[in-house]
C-alpha cells in the first residue's frame, strides 16, 4: 500500500468541500429534528439510493463515568447485546444475521453508542430489536462471564500490537487523573473485579433519554418514521437526578517535557507520539486549525510526511492530528521508525515543528490545503450511515447545519495572517510530551535528551 | 422508476428502487487497448478514477520479490511533465487525494477528487504511464519507506508472520509462495534495470482497466482519455505465469515462534481461482462458517466451547488456485491442537450432513445487503466494477452475482465442503511463544 490513510480528528472530520469551479458548496440534506417528552432528541433524514436504513444513537455513558471501575462503560455497552426481554443472545444474533443486519453497541471516551443497519423492508422487526437491546436488556449472568473472559484475553492480545495500545497510554499520560485519562477498554485488574451488579447499576445511572439522541437515515418516509420512533421510544424513562459533568474539572497542566518509554523487548521499531494539550471540539478556530494541520501533518504532502518519509525514507508514514473532546483535546505527532533510526526520526519531527514556527506557511500552501479539505469533504457524508453519524455528532457537540453549510465560506475566509496566528497559538513549541513503544536497551539512553524518562514494561498493566 | 435489479430479488420481497444496474456502466476501449468503464453518478460533486493493472507478486520470481509493490510506490516519484513530488502536490492542490495497493494478482491506483479536477487527473495519469522517470536517488529513499512498511506490518499485526509462513509452505512452486511485500534481502537489492523492465512490460495501457465513477459525463471522459492516454503505445502481452502449483499430496504443518499471549492457528485448504465454477459455493460456505455470531464456527467454538477468542475464514478472488483460510486465536489455557480438532469437527458435520435451508437463505440475504453496501458509494462502485472486470472477465458479473449466489444449492455447499476440505490438501500453521515442547 502506498500510505496509511489517517483520520484528522477521531470524532468528526470537518473538512468540507465544494466544487472548485462552480460556486455551489456541499449542503447537508434536509432533515427533521424533534424531541420526545422524555427528552430524547430525534433526527430523521431520508436518503433513498439503496433500500437500507442506518440508525445511530449517542448516550452520555462513556468511560468518563467509569470511576475506579475502569472498563465498566465499555463492558456495559457490550452487555446490552447479551439478550433481551424476548430474545436470548443466540436468538438475537440469529435474527440479525438472517436478514444481513447488525446492531453494534459500544462505549467511547465520553459517550456510549448504538449503531444499526438493515434493509428497509425489515424495519419493523429491526427497530423493535433496537428498542429491546436499548431498553430491555436482560444482562445474562453466564454471557457476562464469557464476555469478561474474552475481554481479558483481548487486553493481553492488544499488547502484541504497539499501535493498538498507544492511545490508552497516551491519554493517561496527557490527562493524568482527569476523567479523559480513563482507559476505555479497562485494565486486567479492574476488569477482573467487575460484576454484573456493576453493569446493571451503570446502565440504570447513565442510559438516560434526556441527554441522548437517535438519528435515522435512509429509505423511509419521515412522517411515518416520526410516528414509529415516538411510539417506540417514548416509554424510555427519564433519570431522577442529573448526571454530574465530570469532564468539566480542570485538566492537570504539564510543566515540563516528559518521556514515557514503554519497553518491548522484541521491538523491531520504535512507535512514537509527540504531543501537547490541544483544543476542545467547540473551539471557534476549529476549521482554521484543521486547514493549518492539513499542511503540517494531515495529508501525504504535509511537512511531516514530506520530511520523514519522502525526503529521508525514515518511515512509511508520519502525521499529526488534533483529537477533540467536549472540554479538551490533544495535539499529536505520530510516526514510527526502525530501532536504529529512532533518534534521527524524533529529531526530524521536532525540526519540522520548529520550522512551522520559524518559516510559517505561504500563500500557495494555504490555497492547496484549502482546496484539499474542501475537495475531500463530500465523500464523508455520502451514505446513510455517515449521515446518521453526523447528526448525532451535531447533537453531542452542539452545532447545527450552518456549521456544515457555511464551512466552505469559512475555509475560504482563512487568511495567511490568521493562519500565522493559529500556528503561534495552537501548535506547541515546548513542554512536549513523548510516548513511545520500543526496545529500551537500545533507545533509553538517547531519548533522555527529550525530557524526564519514565520507563514501564509493555507486559505490565498501565499505571494510574 | 427504474427497472428492478434482478428477478431473483422478487423472491426476497424487495420493492423496486432507483438502484444501479449493469446498463448504468458504459464502456469504451482506446486504440492502445486500455479499457474504460464509466458510471455517471451525481449524488456528490466528486468523482474517482481506479486503475487496475494486471501485475502483482505472482509476476515476480525469487531475487526480485516485492518488486510489484515497490513499483507501486515508484509510480508516485516523478515523470516527464510532473517531476518528483509533483504528482501528489498537483493532485492535492486541485483538491484530490490518492492511494494505491498491491496484491498477489493486481496493482490498483485510486484517485479521489472533486469532479472539476478530472482533467488534471487525466493529465497526471497520462504523464506517468507515458513517461515515468525512475530516478536512482528516489529509488534509494523509497527503499527505506517500503522496508519500514514491512517492519511495521510485522510489528503491529500478529498474523503477518504466520500467514506468510503458511503461504510459503502451501505453495512450493507457484509464486504465491512469497509475500507481496517481498523478502528483506530482495528488497535491498532491486536493480534499476528490473524497474525499467517492469514498467515497460506491465504498465502498458493494454494491461490496465480504468474505472471512473461520479459526477462526470461519459462523452467528456472519452474525450479526455483520447487526449491524454490514447497516444501511449501498446506493448506486447506480458509473459504468462506458467507455473502451476503441483497437487498437494499430504498435510503440511509448520510452527513459528512469536511472543504472543496464546497460540495463533492458521489452517489453509487448497481451493480454486475466481473463475472456477465452485467459486460461489465456496464463498457461501465461508460465510456459513464465519459470517456473524450465529455462524457455525463462532457459535460452536468461540461462544459455546469458548476454545477461541476469535475465529474467521476467508476465501478471496485470485487468478490462480488459492487458499481457503481459517484463522483462530486460542483462549487462555486451550491447547491449539484441541482448537484445531474442534474446527475439523465442525467441517466434518457439514461434509456429512450439509447445511440447512435457513443457513443458506441467511447468506443469500447477507449477500444482498453486501451488494447494497458496494453500490452505496462511488468508491464502492468503482472498486467492485473493476474487481469483477479483472477477476471474472466481465464487470456485468457484479450484477449477476446475487443471481449466481441464489443458484447455489444445499447440495453444492455440501459437495464443495467434501471436495476441498480434505486433510491431504491442507497446511496448518501454529504460532506460539514456546516452540521447543
Amino acid at each position: 500500500m502506498k500510505y496509511i490513510k489517517q483520520t484528522l480528528s477521531i470524532f468528526l472530520l470537518l473538512v468540507l468541500a465544494n466544487n472548485q469551479v462552480k460556486a455551489q458548496g456541499y449542503q447537508l440534506p434536509q432533515y427533521e429534528k424533534f424531541t420526545l417528552q422524555n427528552g430524547l432528541t430525534v433526527y430523521l433524514v431520508e436518503q433513498k439510493e439503496v433500500p437500507v436504513i442506518s440508525v445511530s444513537l449517542i448516550m452520555p455513558a462513556g468511560a468518563i463515568y467509569d470511576g475506579a471501575k475502569s472498563g465498566l462503560a465499555s463492558l456495559t455497552a457490550t452487555a446490552l447485546k447479551h439478550g433481551t426481554k424476548n430474545f436470548t443472545k443466540a436468538k438475537l444474533e440469529e435474527e440479525l444475521d438472517f436478514v444481513g443486519a447488525y446492531i453494534n453497541t459500544y462505549a467511547s471516551k465520553e459517550s456510549a453508542g448504538l449503531s444499526a443497519k438493515f434493509a428497509s423492508k425489515d424495519k419493523t422487526k429491526m427497530l423493535a430489536l433496537v428498542k429491546e437491546v436499548l431498553l430491555q436488556p436482560s444482562f445474562d449472568a453466564i454471557e457476562f462471564e464469557k464476555e469478561k473472559k474474552r475481554l481479558l484475553a483481548n487486553l493481553e492480545q492488544q499488547k502484541e500490537s504497539p499501535r493498538s495500545i498507544m492511545p490508552a497510554y497516551y491519554d493517561k499520560f496527557m490527562y493524568g487523573s482527569h476523567v479523559y485519562g480513563n482507559i476505555i477498554q479497562g485494565k486486567k485488574s479492574t476488569v477482573t473485579a467487575l460484576t454484573l451488579a456493576d453493569v446493571k447499576a451503570f446502565y440504570k445511572q447513565n442510559y438516560l433519554p434526556e441527554g441522548s439522541a437517535i438519528a435515522l437515515a435512509g429509505d423511509f418516509n419521515s412522517n411515518e418514521m416520526k410516528a414509529t420512533i415516538t411510539a417506540l421510544l417514548s416509554g424510555w424513562k427519564k433519570g431522577t437526578a442529573p448526571q454530574k459533568n465530570l469532564a468539566a474539572n480542570p485538566i492537570p497542566k504539564t510543566t515540563s517535557s516528559r518521556v514515557l518509554l514503554i519497553n518491548k523487548d522484541d521491538a523491531r521499531e520504535t512507535t512514537f507520539y509527540i504531543g501537547a494539550p490541544g483544543i476542545s471540539r467547540n473551539n471557534p478556530d476549529y476549521i482554521a486549525i484543521d486547514v493549518v494541520n492539513t499542511l503540517f501533518g494531515g495529508r501525504f504532502t504535509s511537512m511531516l510526511n514530506d520530511e520523514l518519509r519522502v525526503n529521508t525514507g525514515l518511515t512509511y508514514g508520519a502525521n499529526s492530528r488534533f483529537g477533540t473532546l467536549k472540554n479538551a483535546g490533544t495535539f499529536t505527532i505520530s510516526t514510527f521508525t526502525a530501532n536504529k533510526t529512532t533518534e534521527p526520526a524524533i529529531d526530524k519531527a521536532l525540526e519540522v515543528l520548529s520550522k512551522l514556527h520559524s518559516n510559517g506557511i505561504d500563500e500557495k500552501g494555504l490555497t492547496s490545503a484549502k482546496n484539499y479539505v474542501k475537495g475531500q469533504f463530500p465523500p464523508r457524508y455520502e451514505t446513510a450511515g455517515q449521515l446518521s453519524g453526523l447528526l448525532t455528532q451535531m447533537f453531542w457537540y452542539n452545532f447545527d447545519e450552518s456549521f456544515i453549510n457555511n464551512f466552505e465560506k469559512n475555509v475560504d475566509g482563512l487568511t495567511l495572517e490568521k493562519a500565522k496566528e493559529i500556528i503561534a497559538k495552537y501548535f506547541p513549541k515546548d513542554k512536549l510530551q513523548f510516548v513511545m513503544v520500543g526496545k529500551s536497551s537500545e533507545i533509553k539512553k538517547l531519548v533522555e535528551k527529550y525530557g524526564t524518562v519514565t520507563e514501564v514494561q509493555i507486559k505490565e498493566e498501565i499505571k494510574n | 422508476m427504474k427497472k428492478i435489479l434482478l428477478p431473483a430479488l422478487f423472491a426476497l420481497g424487495l420493492s423496486s428502487q432507483a438502484q444501479m444496474k449493469a446498463d448504468d456502466v458504459k464502456t469504451f476501449t482506446l486504440k492502445n487497448g486500455m479499457k474504460f468503464l464509466i458510471v455517471e453518478d451525481n449524488s456528490i460533486p466528486n468523482a474517482n478514477m481506479y486503475m487496475f493493472y494486471k501485475v502483482g507478486s505472482r509476476n515476480e520470481y525469487q531475487g526480485i520479490t516485492g518488486l510489484s509493490h515497490f513499483f507501486e510506490h515508484m509510480m508516485f516519484n516523478g515523470a516527464k511533465k510532473y517531476g518528483p513530488k509533483l504528482f501528489d502536490q498537483t493532485m492535492e492542490l486541485n483538491g484530490g487525494a490518492n492511494n494505491a495497493y498491491t496484491t498477489e494478482n493486481v496493482t490498483v491506483y485510486t484517485n479521489w477528487f472533486p469532479s472539476a479536477a478530472t482533467e488534471v487527473i487525466f493529465d497526471l495519469e497520462g504523464d506517468r504511464i507515458a513517461s515515468l522517470s525512475i530516478d536512482p536517488k528516489m529509488v534509494e529513499s523509497e527503499r527505506g519507506v517500503v522496508l519500514s512498511e514491512r517492519s511495521t506490518g510485522l510489528e503491529n499485526s500478529p498474523w503477518e508472520f504466520l500467514t506468510q509462513s503458511v503461504q510459503a509452505t502451501a505453495f512450493q512452486e507457484h509464486p504465491y509462495h512469497w509475500p507481496v511485500i517481498g523478502y528483506e534481502d530482495d528488497m535491498k537489492n532491486w536493480k534499476q534495470a528490473d524497474l525499467e523492465r517492469y514498467f515497460k512490460t506491465y504498465y502498458a495501457p493494454n494491461n490496465c482497466v480504468t474505472v471512473i465513477a461520479g459526477n462526470v459525463k461519459f462523452d467528456e471522459m472519452k474525450r479526455l482519455a483520447e487526449k491524454y492516454i490514447e497516444q501511449i503505445p501498446a506493448q506486447p502481452e506480458p509473459p504468462i505465469v506458467h507455473t502451476v502449483e503441483p497437487a498437494q499430496t499430504g498435510e503440511r504443518r509448520i510452527t513459528v515462534q512469536k511472543d504472543v499471549a496464546t497460540p495463533y492457528l492458521y489452517i489453509a485448504y487448497k481451493t480454486p481461482e475466481a473463475r472456477h465454477e465452485d467459486f460461489y459455493a465456496l464463498t457461501i460456505l465461508s460465510d456459513i462458517l464465519s459470517s456473524g455470531k450465529s455462524s457455525r464456527l463462532y457459535a460452536a467454538i468461540v461462544d459455546k466451547k469458548q476454545m477461541a477468542t476469535e475465529i474467521s475464514t476467508s476465501y478471496g478472488q485470485s487468478f490462480d488456485p488459492t487458499l481457503f483460510s481459517f484463522y483462530a486465536i486460542a483462549s487462555k489455557g486451550i491447547n491449539e491442537l484441541f482448537l484445531e480438532k474442534a474446527i475439523y469437527e465442525e467441517l466434518e458435520k457439514i461434509k456429512k450432513d450439509g447445511v440447512t435451508e435457513k443457513e443458506l437463505q441467511k447468506i443469500k440475504n447477507q449477500k444482498l445487503m453486501e451488494f447494497y453496501g458496494q453500490i452505496e458509494t462511488i468508491n464502492g462502485k468503482s472498486n467492485n466494477i473493476g474487481t469483477y472486470e479483472v477477476f471474472f472477465g466481465d464487470y456485468k458479473k457484479m450484477f449477476t452475482a446475487p443471481d449466481a449466489y441464489n443458484k447455489v444449492s444445499l447440495d453444492d455447499v455440501k459437495r464443495v465442503a467434501k471436495k476441498y476440505f480434505i486433510k491431504s490438501a491442507r497446511t496448518v500453521g501454529v504460532q506460539k511463544p514456546s516452540v521447543e515442547d
